[in-house]
């Protein structure tokens, strides 16, 4: 059935895709609601009525069913956002007023400004010590401070300057306000758990088209993007059809490079640390990962697919418009709203789908084996894909019999992410599990809200955080702290130093320290799955080498020589390599025929002395006795003395067996296995000696059968 | 002058001859595959060789298992070693009161088989040049040179000087290893990997040196101690920028000594001559080759010696990298490389971008681990390890030995003999099975001379100023063993 195919999505052979969303998406699509609102502090969707606010927990795993609400009064509604601490509603009711309500007791108090010289864009709550909400004005910022007991609010600061326009993110407690001419100059402030950041003021980059044609930037131009714990700003220049992205640092915003766009209109969501870039008029998604500072895309440019779509046996093929009958909306249409950091909202259609990168896709696009595995080990959102993917890559690198530098280097990048995750998730457990409880419960305890909707068309456009004709508004939010939301600042100068591991631990340090780059909260989820990404060397043994050992049979050296650089990165990164793997190497070693190496291998100590490897050398030495010599030294030097005592005696040295067993009290060895050899060499003298020797170590020998049988046999032979 | 007339001073004879040839009366010469001194007149040579076979058949009706290995005279030792089936090599020093019991015979019977086994792996087996060609010309012509090259090592003065008493403190015949860490051995493990894929889908083997230590092989013990030999005879760094004074006034006279012979008649390479001296040197991009300038270059371009390595059975062609203390023998199969010098070429230049990196790193990691000389030396004891199964052994510095009294030299010397026997006693009686062995002595001059044996492996020392009960004597094996040996000569 042609259907059929429909329905893999993504994961459909031909259906070439690196980010889908998964049907079925959040349906939000009430009547009676006056447009759809996101509050990206707390990642609540939405959706006011005449008397009510209704809203989705969007963070919720399956986040469906009926939407919780809330009372409020009646009135226009231009965006909401739920304090911190979801004690408080702030509604923006007009230009020049945002009501406040206290979810308790139901009070309200409104916030006004003056009517005639300024109007509010929009309000947020934050989680700085000093205040709970800024408004943002026209003529500036207002700080507020709330006091719950009261309902009431005052005045804490007020910064004076003029603004067009704004963007705010909660993620990256960073506020950008827009002024100029062209909209092109910039100040910035971080409002974080840590206090307030100035950010230096800047200017975008816009080229002009004609000589005397000033274009003017928008704000939907422009977008705050956290990723890595880094904060990065987007901004289109539709002259020249480039994408100029910009770092933010305490003391500077740098410009890292200019990427390429397929569209006039471009929209960012950032996935699992992945910015993905919309090309909303080509319809296509361009994936970036910024970790080492390399602004190459991950892949080429692809559509978004929707994964897991009914079965519909009248689709005919999966085209992208096919789909979208299939849901009943345009993929990329014009309903579509992008919410920080990884949904979108379909406001048209009233859905509200969670993005995902098709991780398998992406490692099957490249053949480049190491930047793969990196790129996946970066990963978090799905942990065991991650792992199966990266086991399956340096399976098939081995299978293919890829250069040993290569393989090395792939097996290197593995090891070298499970100690760094090791290292994380062990020195500070107690701080990432604090952060784990931030990440999941993190976003219900507090409320800010955005806006999602315009107020002429309900229920079709749910916009970005920023608008320059309507406002958002500002409020507070309880200080919480350590809430993983700490935003550590950095300058350009120790910028290279900045990788993650860097800034987990930069952020157990004094959270003001200058010189940092500046980040935000996102990095929480590292280490919160690092547990379930690194491959252990064991796993690697497990899942790597025993299930390529019998196809490699054919070529052993190869085998022996991927296992080498695999111990050699054991070693270095300090860790211990699983036995068997040492097993595995003597046995290959030995079945090619290269004792000699098994000998200098243990000589210096490539293969560590162990019981498994002692006996495995005992066994091959089946075949050439100074081998099986290394495993009996290997005994004896790792003081497994009933295991030496059996080997000496199988060997014959039943004489040197006795006398290892008096210097290191063996009792465990049978005295009949002895006296076995003893006859067999048929020498009385022998014999007897060893039935006195037996008699004075072991007193109750003297009951057992052994003792009279042997006397027996030694009173014949003499 | 030269070689032969200094030689013939000391009534030192080495000669090869083969039993299979000249048995027919009046062609008794042409059993002579080498003698030495070249100059000796024939009708002696004649009769050393007459006398030598004779004792060979003779003591064949006793002991046809086992061969002939001395014969004791009042003024002379022969030491006989049947190279290959029916090839012998038997080595005949004199006997004066000063050297009495200077030598051990197994000692002198080591460079028998040493100068046989180096002969083997650069021209094959004597037998298969004799087959190749019956007149023996090709045969004889490679034995004089190489086997006159070999001596010349031995050259102190005018004679010939063999190893003595003062020497029972080294093996030969094993090979020297340098302990590394586990994670420089791993280091050195990656570098094997890449010189082995120097050669594409063959697999190249090597050895990897530092100093005169051996660091790794790929190859198996007989063949490994081969060229270790050769290498350190001739390859590293020490030897290679050596000018042994004893040797360069000879220099001259070497040509004439070794005679023009028919198949090197025209010059020498390196294939022909391995062990000439001053016929190797490095050159530019760090590979030590024959340098024809220095000889009688005819505008060719140095050969790469290829050579037979017997326990691996395959003929590979050799090229040797320097770089400081780092020596690198990389050998190539000569059936994989077809066309030759010019895949040699590509070799080299594979091995120069694949592992040059790694050369560095490693030889800077050894250095930095490197104890210098006498790094293995003990303080207080004077010793020799030796595992004759792998080959190897390890001795205390050259330097730390001669401290030790000439009685406490002589009388280990002895004790070595003494075990020599017993060991090959005990061989003939049960091949499979070791036999432990030990012994301590008390010299004339109060030190302890001790030989150990346990499970195959030896163990000698001598201790001086120490006390003087047995006790002492067996605490100091013990706490050696434990220290040094992981417990191998513990006593039970």
């Amino acid at each position: 059935m042609l259907g059929n195919q429909i329905q893999g999505g993504l994961g459909t052979p031909g259906a070439l895709s690196h980010a889908y969303v998964q049907h079925p998406p959040l349906r939000c699509d009430i009547p009676d609601i006056r447009g759809l609102f996101y509050d990206d502090a707390n990642k609540f969707l939405i959706a006011p009525t005449a008397d009510r606010i209704l809203y989705w927990k969007t963070t919720l795993s399956t986040p469906s069913g009926p939407p919780n609400s809330d009372p409020v009064n009646e009135g226009p509604v231009l965006s909401v956002r739920y304090s911190l601490d979801h004690k408080a509603i702030g509604i923006q009711r007009s230009r020049h007023e945002i009501e406040f309500r206290n979810r308790e007791t139901g009070e309200t108090c409104s916030k006004k400004c003056r009517a005639d010289s300024e109007t509010i864009l929009g309000f947020f709550w934050t989680d700085c010590p000093t205040c709970d909400v800024i408004l943002v004005k026209t003529s500036g910022l207002d700080l507020l401070a709330y006091e719950p007991q009261s309902h009431a609010f005052h005045l804490v600061e007020s910064k004076k300057f003029n603004v067009s326009w704004y963007l705010y993110t909660h993620e990256s407690r960073l506020i950008l306000l827009a002024s100029g001419m062209q909209c092109t100059m910039f100040t910035g402030y971080q409002f974080s758990a840590g206090g307030i950041v100035k950010i230096p003021k800047f200017e975008m980059m816009m080229s002009k088209s004609e000589a005397n044609n000033k274009p003017v930037l928008a704000a939907d131009d422009v977008h705050i993007v956290t990723v890595y714990g880094r904060i990065y700003c987007l901004q289109l220049d539709r002259v020249s059809m480039s994408l100029n992205l910009y770092r933010f640092y305490r003391d500077a915003v740098v410009q890292q490079c200019t990427l390429p766009t397929y569209s006039s209109r471009i929209a960012v969501s950032a996935v699992d640390n992945i910015i993905m870039v919309h090309q909303i008029d080509a319809k296509v998604v361009i994936l970036y990962d910024v970790s080492l500072d390399s602004y190459a895309p991950v892949s080429a440019p692809l559509p978004l697919l929707v994964r897991g779509l009914p079965i519909n046996s009248r689709q005919v093929s999966q085209t992208a418009d096919s789909q979208s009958s299939a849901y009943g909306g345009t993929i990329y249409g014009e309903g579509w709203n992008f919410l920080i950091p990884d949904l979108i909202c379909d406001a048209e259609n009233g859905l509200l789908w969670k993005l995902h990168l098709d991780l398998e896709a992406i490692a099957a696009s490249s053949s480049d084996a190491p930047s793969i595995l990196e790129f996946l080990q970066r990963r978090k959102s799905d942990p065991s894909m991650v792992k199966t993917l990266c086991l399956a890559i340096v399976r098939t690198i081995i299978l293919e019999r890829r250069s040993v530098p290569t393989v090395a280097k792939a097996m290197d990048i593995v090891l070298d992410s499970y100690t760094r995750l090791m290292k994380m998730g062990g020195a500070f457990p107690g701080v990432r599990r604090t952060h784990e409880q931030n990440q999941q419960s993190g976003s219900q305890p507090n409320e800010g809200s955005h806006v999602v909707s315009q107020e002429s068309s309900p229920g079709t456009a749910v916009r970005p955080d920023v608008n320059p004709d309507q406002a958002s508004g500002a409020v507070n939010v309880s200080v919480q702290s350590n809430s993983g939301v700490e935003h550590a600042i950095d300058s350009i100068s120790s910028d290279s130093a900045d990788n993650r591991s860097d800034v987990v631990d930069k952020r157990h340090q004094a959270v003001g320290e200058a010189s940092r780059p500046l980040s935000s909260g996102t990095l929480t989820q590292h280490g919160q799955h690092a547990g379930t990404v690194a491959i252990s060397p064991i796993e690697m043994f497990q899942s790597v080498f025993t299930l390529v050992e019998d196809e490699m049979m054919g070529d052993p050296a190869y085998l022996i020589a991927v296992i080498t650089e695999f111990l050699r990165s054991v070693s270095k990164s300090g860790l211990k390599a699983p036995h068997n793997l040492y097993v595995m190497m003597a046995t290959l070693l030995a079945r090619s025929n290269r004792y000699a190496e098994i000998a200098l291998f243990v000589s210096n100590k490539i293969l560590e002395p162990c019981k498994e490897l002692a006996m495995q050398l005992m066994e091959l030495g089946l075949q050439h006795p100074p081998t099986r010599k290394l495993g009996m030294d290997m005994l004896r030097e790792r003081g497994l003395h009933h295991d030496y005592v059996t080997a000496m005696l199988q060997e014959g040295y039943y004489l040197e067996a006795l006398r290892y067993a008096r210097k290191y009290k063996v009792i465990t060895v049978q005295p009949a296995l002895f006296l076995e050899k003893a006859v067999a060499k048929n020498s009385a003298h022998n014999l007897a000696a060893v039935l006195s020797f037996f008699c004075e170590f072991t007193p109750s020998f003297k009951t057992t059968s052994d003792f009279g049988r042997y006397r027996h046999i030694l009173s014949e032979m003499v | 002058m030269g070689l032969s007339s200094a030689a013939a001073g000391d009534g030192t004879q080495l000669c090869v001859f083969d039993l299979r040839r000249g048995q027919q009366e009046g062609q008794e010469l042409d059993k002579i595959l080498f003698f030495h001194p070249a100059d000796c007149p024939i009708l002696l040579q004649l009769s050393v060789i007459g006398l030598c076979e004779g004792i060979v058949t003779f003591t064949r009706i006793f002991s046809p298992e086992e061969d002939c290995e001395v014969i004791e005279s009042e003024k002379h030792s022969h030491v006989f070693y049947q190279a290959e089936t029916d090839i012998w090599m038997v080595l005949v020093v004199e006997k004066n009161k000063e050297n009495e019991l200077a030598w051990r015979c197994n000692a002198l019977h080591g460079i028998l088989k040493e100068a046989h086994s180096l002969f083997a792996m650069f021209h094959g087996p004597i037998r298969t040049l004799l087959d190749r060609q019956p007149s023996a010309e090709l045969a004889r012509g490679h034995l004089r040179t190489f086997i006159t090259d070999y001596l010349s090592d031995f050259n102190v003065g005018k004679k010939l000087q063999f190893p003595t008493y003062r020497d029972s403190l080294k093996e030969r015949g094993t090979v020297q290893m340098l302990t590394v860490s586990r994670e420089v051995a791993l280091d050195v493990q990656s570098l094997t990997t890449v010189l082995g894929s120097c050669l594409g889908n063959v697999t190249c083997q090597s050895l990897v040196l530092f100093e005169d230590l051996l660091v790794s092989t790929t190859l198996p013990p007989d063949d490994t101690l081969n060229l270790y030999t050769y290498a350190v005879l001739r390859l590293t760094p020490r030897a290679l920028y050596a000018n042994a004074s004893s040797w360069s006034y000879l220099r001259k006279g070497t040509s004439v000594s070794a005679g023009p012979t028919s198949s090197s008649s025209n010059g020498t390479t390196a294939g022909e001559r391995p062990l000439l001296r001053d016929n190797l040197s490095k050159g530019k991009d760090g590979f030590v080759a024959a340098d024809f300038a220095a000889t009688e270059a005819r505008g060719a371009v140095p050969l790469t010696p290829i050579l037979w390595f017997q326990q691996a059975e395959e003929r590979m062609y050799l090229c040797i990298y320097q770089h400081k203390s780092l020596t690198i023998l990389l050998l190539v199969p000569a059936s994989s490389l077809i066309n030759g010098e010019e895949g040699i070429a590509h070799v080299k230049k594979q091995m120069l971008e694949n592992a040059s990196q790694k050369i560095v790193t490693v030889e800077q990691k050894l250095t930095r681990g490197w104890g210098g000389e006498n790094a293995y030396h003990v303080s207080g004891y004077r010793y020799l390890l030796v595992d004759p199964e792998r080959r190897i052994s390890r001795a205390s510095p050259p330097g730390k030995v001669t401290t030790l009294a000439k009685d406490s030299l002589l009388a280990l010397n002895m004790l070595r003999q003494e075990v020599d026997l017993e060991k090959s006693r005990y061989k003939r009686g049960d091949p499979c099975h070791d036999k432990d062995f030990e012994a301590c002595i008390r010299t004339k001059n109060n030190a302890w001379v001790i030989a150990k044996i346990s499970r195959g492996r030896e163990l000698y020392m001598a201790l001086e100023k120490g006390g003087e009960t047995l006790l002492y004597a067996s605490t100091a094996v013990e706490k050696f063993s434990n220290r040094y040996c992981e417990g191998a000569f513990s006593t039970d």
